[in-house]
């Protein structure tokens, strides 16, 4: 196959030409639409959870103002010194419309023109603005979160209140969690939509062209923006983060254990007693994974299948676990001062 | 390729679809508080049976105060204290309208925050407990033999009694120190706001409590530099003698104090040597002012109410007599300020601040000793920080407000911002345990927490926000309280009870302490010295003096003694006198007369009460016992008829008998 393929792609380069084909332009009709339908919903969105809001507070980003439980998020942000959110002293949101309809225009135009260089030039213009776009969000969230009055209320040393670009971050007493939300999504589908009109007019894309290919694209899109689950295990934060079973704060790392649900979601515990009460107690939870800290050097964590666990009382544990774990039979023995005990294995454990 | 594209489109659609899902599903979930199985046994209190604690309840803007039993969270009874009940006449009837006079006459409401009961060598003894008015500042005193207001003074020189009821150790001193600082009562206080730096100042009251009958007396005032006053707690076992208060507005603003008085790092805990200004007062240095507030009594045998105008109160400028106040740095703006059962560690608690300074009382008296001062604040000496700090909890979480005790080395410490109750060790200040509370608790009360022997098997959490703790209710939802079960080494959960009010601070004691107090069941009619006293029904009768009418009136089951009553003229002032005959537990008797302008009366077996009727046009009144009393309780009624003024209808009362003929 490798020998006859010069000759086959340049037949389909042939058969292409320079204008694009029916297919790519129903795919940018449908993404030069999605940019319109994002001027009516909101593109962004940040979730913020505090023990006192069971409800939740949310402040949404429309192309043209800010929306959402702005008001009740300016009063509680006078304590810490943030400045309050008002649409009109944003320039992006007389901005922003208009952009986003020259754009939509834009990818009509190409629709009109056929030219696949048009095209290009298209994406990679949609792809400045969405770049721009970004930082300027980022700048304004930097902004908003270190220009703090120096008269405030309450002030932490060293603490700023930058919301996340996107993604989780703990300020205070809130959660912050931002996402793109409908329009956000609706733009990230146009672009993708470029990019795949893009690659598919490609001599690329001709030349490689098969369905195995196609998938392998789609899936690689996806997962670049899918990335933001935890797949490893996470730090422990000695004294602040708590034992998902005891709530206690874990305070001795050496007997700590982690466990990430197969939906992303990490539990921590001060104790692999903890650990197995926890999968015990609550089976409906699907571990994909579970690690237990070294216990000869607790900042790193050993998949439970592969540690060598030890039980002794010689071992005093937060929670009476009495369970270290180790990464060998010899450093188990050597810690445990005997050349003859016997380690335990995770399945005989739980 | 057709049939390509529609599968590469659908794949398009689902790879999108799962990267949305994929990205919304890494949000962190709050952690479900997890209610274990045996919460529910833990707090069952059986039919019947009885709590195991009294928890007395500030009713906050109610202005009354409740009493909970624990650990069922059931509510026992509300106790009208400083705001009217109509339910039980308080205020309403003639013998308790002087308990809520004032320097400004009659007020019928205030703001009910702590609660305070007495001690006996730092021991609850079960006699009363305090309350204190934030709004028109004064002091009253609940008598436990009767669950009723016994005592109320009001309190000059001051602007909202905050820091206050909190007493010693013996409950020498009731404290009442002021919240807002104003110039001095009288004529010296019409100066500008913009001058409270030289013009206002605080006053801190101590009233002394007789050990027997309970009656309070201002015994003397320090006038203190002009700040805010918070709260307050006095110091027990060793250092007996002295009493802490926390101090914000150091700054001394008078506007926007939510950002003018939050600016300094550090704000002061007041310590004060009352010992020494017992001293100063024996040697006569003590400066008498004009003042006017009232003073009233509730007198049990004759049960009426006197209110007392008092015109004089001793005040210490402790700015010219040394050695009574010394000011301890403590980081932003402290609210609580507490000290630990041994008297040795004094907590504060900076509700801007994120950690919690702890003072030692030995480390205190040392840098007094030694002089190691930093500076005067308006001539008090201002101590070290370092020098009178035994350490401080590093990161216990945000928005410290109160601290309680169990008298096994921890404290209980309240978190506002971050809704939690953090458990710590006081001597090594590590952080042991957390709980959330639902939500943003204010105060805390372990039964005894402040006192040296707590009885550390609870901890209830007086929340400031409820949100979806019951089922709605509207806008306006009821306050939320939590149980939290102590006795072992974590903190437990065990029940919500809704409260009255805004629950601040709350004091709790072993029901054994209360029960026992020789409470009583009914009034002794015998030893009723009423003035308008009906002790039998013979001795029933209607007088008219001028366009007064006293209706001498007894209820016994199931009849008013008279209850046909005509005579009555318009322009008339009716005073009915009712007395309870009954002589039986539970048995009281209600009264209401139709149009009556202000309530019922609620009178208990041995009681008089009076109702003022002042009829507004003529015809017949039905009146009726509005406490369910006996099977016929329905027939327990009668008429008043109002004649026209001048008319000749003449003054009669009878009962059983159709006593004039008609007209």
């Amino acid at each position: 196959m490798g020998v006859s393929y010069p000759f086959f792609s340049a037949k389909i380069i042939i058969m292409k030409g320079n204008n694009i084909s029916n297919f790519t332009k129903i795919c940018l009709f449908f993404g030069a639409v999605a940019l319109i339908v994002s001027l009516f919903v909101p593109l962004w969105r940040i979730d913020l959870d505090a023990p006192q809001y069971p409800e939740g507070l949310r402040l949404l980003i429309y192309p043209d103002e800010i929306g959402g439980d702005v008001e009740i998020i300016n009063g509680l942000n006078h304590y810490i010194g943030m400045d309050t959110l008002h649409t009109e002293d944003f320039l992006e949101f007389t901005l922003l419309p208009y952009l986003i309809i020259f754009y939509a225009l834009l990818i009509f135009s190409v629709i009109y023109i056929k030219k696949k260089k048009w095209l290009n030039v298209v994406f990679v213009l949609f792809l400045l603005f969405g770049i721009v776009a970004m930082v300027d969000f980022w700048r304004w969230e930097y902004n908003y979160g270190h220009n703090l009055d120096p008269n405030a209320a309450i002030i932490v040393p060293g603490m700023a209140y930058q919301p996340p670009l996107i993604g989780f971050k703990q300020l205070l007493n809130f959660g912050a969690y931002s996402i793109p939300d409908i329009g956000g999504w609706l733009f990230v589908s146009c672009g993708v939509i470029l990019l795949f009109t893009v690659i598919y007019e490609s001599k690329f894309y001709s030349q490689k062209f098969n369905k195995a290919n196609s998938i392998v694209l789609l899936f690689g899109l996806g997962f670049l923006a899918a990335g933001c689950g935890p797949k490893g295990p996470v730090p422990i934060m000695l004294n602040k983060d708590a034992c998902s079973y005891c709530i206690m704060p874990i305070s001795d790392l050496r007997f700590g254990a982690e466990a990430i649900t197969t939906k992303g979601r990490v539990y921590k515990f001060d104790d692999i007693h903890c650990l197995i009460n926890y999968q015990n107690e609550n089976t409906e939870v699907q571990f994909e994974a579970i690690w237990v800290c070294d216990f000869n050097s607790p900042n790193d964590f050993l998949k439970v299948d592969s540690a060598f666990f030890l039980k002794s009382e010689k071992f005093n544990s937060p929670m009476g676990g009495n369970t270290p774990a180790f990464h060998s039979l010899e450093k188990l023995r050597e810690i445990a001062n005997n050349d003859t005990a016997m380690p335990l294995k995770w399945n005989k454990l739980k | 390729m057709y049939y390509q594209q529609q599968q590469t489109k659908q794949l398009y659609a689902i790879v999108f679809v799962i990267t949305l899902l994929s990205i919304t599903s890494c949000k962190p979930k709050n952690v479900a508080n997890a209610i274990s199985g045996d919460a529910a046994a833990k707090v069952y209190v059986a039919p019947g049976s009885h709590d195991e604690f009294y928890n007395f309840v500030s009713g906050g803007f109610s202005g009354q105060m409740s009493v909970y039993g624990l650990p069922s969270g059931r509510l026992l009874r509300v106790i009208p204290v400083f705001s009217v009940d109509p339910e039980k006449g308080w205020g309403y009837s003639e013998e308790t309208k002087p308990m809520l006079n004032t320097s400004h006459g009659f007020v019928p409401w205030d703001d009910l925050h702590h609660t305070e009961l007495s001690q006996t060598k730092g021991e609850i003894n079960g006699k009363w407990v305090f309350a204190n008015a934030n709004n028109t500042p004064r002091l009253a005193r609940v008598d436990l033999k009767t669950f009723r207001t016994a005592e109320i003074i009001e309190l000059p020189n001051s602007g909202g009694n905050h820091s206050s009821p909190f007493g010693t150790e013996n409950s020498e001193y009731i404290v009442a120190g002021t919240r807002f600082s104003v110039p001095a009562d009288g004529a010296g206080g019409d100066v500008p706001i913009g001058s409270y730096k030289e013009n206002f100042k605080g006053h801190i009251s101590f009233v002394s409590v007789d050990q027997n009958s309970g009656e309070m007396n201002i015994a003397f005032q320090l006038k203190t530099p002009g700040v805010n006053f918070d709260l307050a707690r006095c110091g027990r076992a060793k250092s007996h003698g002295w009493f802490f208060f926390s101090c914000y507005n150091t700054e001394q603003a008078n506007t926007l104090l939510e950002v003018n008085a939050s600016q300094k790092d550090k704000d002061f805990i007041m310590a004060v040597n009352w010992k020494k200004a017992e001293e100063y007062i024996k040697a006569g240095k003590g400066q008498k002012m004009d003042v006017r507030y009232a003073h009233n009594k509730y007198d049990e045998a004759t049960h009426t109410a006197t209110s007392e105008i008092e015109t004089e109160v001793l005040v210490l400028d402790v700015a010219e007599l040394k050695d009574i106040c010394y000011f301890i740095p403590c980081p932003k703006s402290p609210h609580g300020c507490d000290v630990d059962p041994t008297g040795e560690y004094i907590v504060g608690s900076g509700k801007l601040a994120a950690l919690i300074p702890v003072f030692s009382f030995d480390k205190l008296q040392k840098a007094i000793a030694d002089k190691a001062f930093d500076g005067e604040f308006e001539g008090i000496p201002i101590i070290k920080y370092e020098a009178a700090l035994h350490g401080e909890v590093k990161k216990p979480g945000l928005g410290p407000l109160h601290t309680e005790f169990d008298g096994k080395g921890n404290a209980y410490t309240s978190f506002f911002v971050s809704s939690e109750v953090v458990k710590w060790n006081i001597k090594d200040l590590t952080v042991i345990d957390r709980a959330p509370t639902f939500y943003s608790v204010g105060h805390l009360c372990i039964p005894g927490g402040n006192t040296t022997k707590p009885t550390p098997k609870y901890l209830i959490a007086y929340n400031k926000i409820t949100k979806d703790r019951y089922l709605p209710t509207g806008p306006e939802l009821a306050q939320s309280a939590q149980l939290y079960d102590i006795s072992g080494d974590k903190m437990q959960l065990i029940l919500d009870f809704p409260t009255i009010g805004e629950p601040h601070y709350a004091q709790a004691a072993l029901a054994s302490i209360i029960e026992n107090n020789g409470q009583i069941k009914i009034f002794k009619i015998e030893d009723n010295k009423h003035p308008y006293v009906t002790k039998s029904e013979d001795d029933s009768k209607v007088v008219r003096e001028g366009n007064k009418i006293h209706v001498y009136m007894s209820s016994i089951r199931s009849h008013f003694s008279p209850d046909n009553i005509e005579g009555v003229r318009m322009g008339d002032e009716v005073y009915f006198h009712v007395t309870n005959l009954e002589q039986d537990w539970d048995v009281p008797h209600g009264f209401a007369i139709k149009g009556a302008d202000n309530a019922e009366l609620l009178i208990i077996p041995g009681e008089t009460q009076t109702l003022k009727w002042v009829p507004d046009r003529i015809g017949i009144f039905p009146m009726y016992c509005t406490d369910f009393c006996s099977a016929l309780h329905q027939e327990m009624q009668g008429y008043v008829r109002v004649s026209p003024a001048g008319s000749n209808v003449p003054l009669t009362f009878s009962l059983g008998k159709n006593s004039t003929t008609p007209k």
